[in-house]
């Protein structure tokens, strides 16, 4: 890969992958830590520039994987963020902070679910790559994560109880 | 009985709308200015040319106390060959 090319998918993916680190991470402030060593990584992985689409799931997958190792080293801290306030009962989701809040209580490995299989659009292989674990663990952990979610807007409201 | 591992229609669809919509929530911008594509660029040539470095001289740390222990022992075996005659 070339310098030019570098740049080039440097500024395509780079807000892209953030807005996925952010989202799964949070408003912690190494984001863009994580951010910078993902395109680092990719780039000393020395994949051929010309397949974009090996280079998004390799620069993705790294920062899966830097995110895992994140939430490894503070898996304290991480215990005691994943305990969730009740949920206030909403009528809708309007604003852009709510839809954020809804998301956030989610467990972080049910949000790197959700965003690869629907924002990224990847399939349950892809994930589990990704993830380091077995395609049939994704397809259950992705349903609960599923469900988890269906509970939190039919909370709200948004989403009639069956 | 419903499938464990299916979600009813409405519920599929609540949730891929609800996915599109978090994609589009904005991100507030980072504290500090980010790094250029460039900066990036030479960082990895510079942790290229380390590893390089380092792969190179690895096999001479290797070495290096082998030929050390090699040393002592021949001089060890030069002393008692010769021990005799300088007695």
């Amino acid at each position: 890969m070339t310098e030019r090319e570098f740049g080039e998918a440097y500024v395509r993916w780079s807000s892209r992958l953030r807005r996925y680190v952010y989202r799964i991470v949070g408003s912690a402030p190494d984001v863009d830590d994580i951010v910078q060593e993902a395109f680092l990584r990719t780039l000393r992985a020395d994949l051929r520039g010309d397949d974009e689409e090996e280079w998004r799931r390799y620069l993705y997958r790294v920062a899966t994987n830097l995110i895992v190792d994140r939430w490894r080293r503070q898996k304290h801290e991480r215990l005691s963020e994943t305990t969730h306030e009740p949920a206030s009962p909403r009528p809708h989701y309007e604003d852009e902070a709510t839809v954020a809040k809804i998301f956030d209580e989610l467990k972080p490995r049910e949000r790197t679910l959700l965003w690869l299989a629907y924002v990224e659009g990847e399939s349950h292989e892809e994930i589990a790559v990704s993830l380091g674990v077995g395609r049939r663990s994704v397809k259950v952990m992705l349903i609960r994560a599923k469900r988890h979610l269906r509970d939190l807007l039919q909370a709200r409201g948004v989403l009639a109880k069956s | 009985m419903t499938d464990w591992f299916e979600l009813r229609d409405d519920e599929e669809r609540a949730i891929a709308m609800f996915m599109s919509r978090i994609a589009n929530v904005r991100v507030p911008d980072p504290e500090s200015p980010t790094v250029s594509s460039s900066t990036l660029w030479w960082k990895a040539k510079l942790l290229d040319k380390w590893e390089g470095e380092r792969r190179a001289q690895l096999p001479l740390d290797i070495m290096q106390p082998i030929e050390i222990a090699g040393g002592l022992v021949a001089a060890g075996l030069l002393l008692y060959w010769s021990l005799p005659y300088l007695l």
